[in-house]
């Protein structure tokens, strides 16, 4: 991680819906910081916060107490504003504009000047995949296509730091790889990133960082790295002649025996092929090998169902 | 100031290719070309008839095009999400509601340059005379009108849901006339705080109607233009009005959570 300022600095945000009795606690004190140049995945199951965080981080929302600064400035200075890009979660944009002229009006706002916004508008369509249709109405845009003139809206400033609610909602699997290889291209050239995301592939695949959020509290925030390592694992069944003796890599990992069939599961694809050589070469006759790695999405439904226990405990 | 003039071309474009504007202008002019008609009985005075039909029927369908334009910018903005990479951008809240209602007061102007140019092409038809400077200051103070008329719809779509806004504008605008009528006719009768509470009403809810230069238009011919302190009076009367709705707007949108 980057030791120069946070682009994001988040700190004690409480956030609430409601007056009264009736109130709710949306963002229950969390805490979080994202470096210059980081992808950050922000995930959560419905309800758990995610979009209330960043609606406050934009300065949208109003916090009970805390803060959410975004390049060292309070989330609803106007100053701070112009170095984002952000895409809300599914817009429906204005039906009776075109496509280039919603770009013309948000690029504009973003301090674009007409000529520079000609010189941008129709590469950028050809970038989301909707190359030729500058001219056409809004009302006759897909969800997809919506989704996909909302991530133009976003980038067309080229801003530093970009801000994705919901990033490949409504979009198929061609729009999703689409984006993922803008977004790629975004990451390589330097932009900060931080996105909230249904698609735990597309985190696990672009992200350096995740954090998950849960009932308005930060449940797990590491970087992609730690968090896939305890998730691997490799099973190897085998049978063993009686004369022979279990190599030691495979005694470590704690082996289960049914007779002559053993059965082991190592966490470390190193170890893995290790182990594979050396069973060969104690006369170990290898039945099945299998990876069982469990996946970013594993990982997260387990952590929210048993912090769902808990909490029902 | 270019975030006011992109935010208001934005409203502008959206309003003037709506179907809706050419829908009331198109039921507007099938009335006004049903008043016409009754030209051909050789009715006397069908002339003033014309006019003070048209007038009537153009005013109406102008101040429900501002109320319904106006009333609905900040709800469709929520509905469909378009507020938040609006309001991600350098763009101040007071920036973004004055954009929008410059945008609707643009489609206001649209709606009642193509009223106004049907009414002078109809006028011109019958081999009527147009009284010109009378007519200008009606479009003016038309405008004035629909200013506070919007601004006062904008405000009212902030505190109350898009139905009761509309509502209650709708009301406003087309008792104006009846309830300055009344409270001439009933101030006389009320006790000592009837008459203050009478009174605070009359500041409080603006009074559409000294805008409403129809009936001289209709007589134009028999009338002498305003006098430019009037038109003064009135444009002041206005921009305390269509301000003052325009900062209660910015105090109800400054601390509300998007």
């Amino acid at each position: 991680m980057s030791s120069a300022a946070p682009v994001i600095e988040v700190r004690d945000l409480v956030v609430e819906y409601g007056r009264g009795r009736k109130v709710h606690r949306a963002v229950d004190g969390i805490g979080f910081e994202v470096r210059p140049g980081e992808c950050v995945g922000f995930i959560g199951a419905n309800g758990a916060g995610k979009s209330t965080t960043m609606k406050t981080m934009m300065g949208f929302l109003f916090p009970v107490s805390g803060t959410a600064r975004l390049f060292g400035r309070d989330a609803r200075d106007k100053e701070s504003r112009r170095r984002i890009g952000y895409l809300p979660e599914v817009a429906l944009y204005y039906p009776f504009m075109k496509a280039r002229e919603l770009l013309e009006l948000y690029g504009g706002l973003s301090g674009l000047s007409k000529a520079e916004l000609r010189r941008r508008i129709p590469p950028l369509l050809e970038k989301v995949g909707l190359g030729g249709k500058g001219e056409v109405l809004l009302k006759n845009f897909s969800k997809g296509m919506q989704q996909r003139v909302g991530i133009a809206q976003a980038i067309i400033a080229e801003p530093e730091l970009l801000v994705f609610d919901e990033l490949s909602s409504g979009l198929d699997p061609v729009g999703r790889h689409d984006l993922r290889n803008v977004l790629l291209e975004l990451k390589n050239a330097g932009r900060t990133i931080f996105f909230s995301s249904h698609e735990l592939t597309e985190v696990e695949s672009l992200c350096d960082r995740v954090i998950m959020i849960h009932r308005g509290r930060i449940v797990t925030e590491a970087t992609v790295e730690e968090l896939m390592k305890p998730l691997n694992a490799y099973e190897i069944v085998f049978h063993l002649p009686d004369a022979a003796e279990l190599p030691a890599c495979v005694k470590q990992c704690g082996p289960k025996a049914e007779g002559r069939l053993h059965t082991v599961t190592i966490p470390d694809v190193t170890a893995y092929s290790r182990a594979i050589s050396e069973l060969a070469s104690a006369g170990a006759k290898i039945q099945s090998t299998a990876s069982k790695t469990r996946s970013l999405e594993d990982y997260f439904i387990d952590l929210v169902r048993s912090t769902e226990r808990e909490a029902v405990s | 100031m270019n975030a006011i003039r992109l935010i208001a071309k934005g409203v502008l474009i959206e309003g003037v290719r709506r179907r809706e504007i050419y829908a009331v202008v198109l039921v507007s002019v099938l009335l006004i070309g049903a008043v016409l008609t009754v030209d051909f009985f050789d009715i006397e005075g069908i002339e003033k008839f014309y006019r003070e039909v048209a007038l009537l029927v153009m005013s109406f369908a102008t101040a429900a095009t501002a109320v319904v334009l106006a009333a609905r910018q900040l709800p469709r903005e929520f509905e469909n999400r378009t507020i938040y990479p609006m309001m991600a951008r350098p763009v101040s809240r007071l920036q973004f509601l004055l954009g929008k209602l410059s945008g609707v007061l643009l489609a206001t102007l649209f709606c009642l340059a193509i009223f106004m140019a049907v009414y002078v092409a109809g006028t011109l038809w019958l081999g009527h005379r147009i009284p010109w400077a009378l007519f200008g200051q009606y479009v003016f103070l038309q405008l004035l009108m629909m200013t506070i008329v919007a601004t006062m719809s904008f405000w009212l779509s902030m505190v109350l849901n898009l139905d009761a806004a509309i509502s209650i504008a709708a009301v406003l605008y087309l008792s104006a006339s009846v309830l300055s009528s009344l409270v001439t006719y009933i101030f006389p009768d009320l006790t000592t705080v009837g008459r203050y509470l009478l009174t605070a009403f009359v500041y409080l809810v603006p009074q559409l109607q000294i805008f409403d230069l129809s009936a001289k238009a209709t007589h134009g011919t028999d009338w002498p233009p305003l006098s430019l302190a009037t038109m003064a009076m009135l444009t002041a009367y206005a921009a305390v009005y269509s301000s003052g709705f325009v900062g209660l707007s910015l105090l109800a949108f400054r601390r509300r959570s998007l």
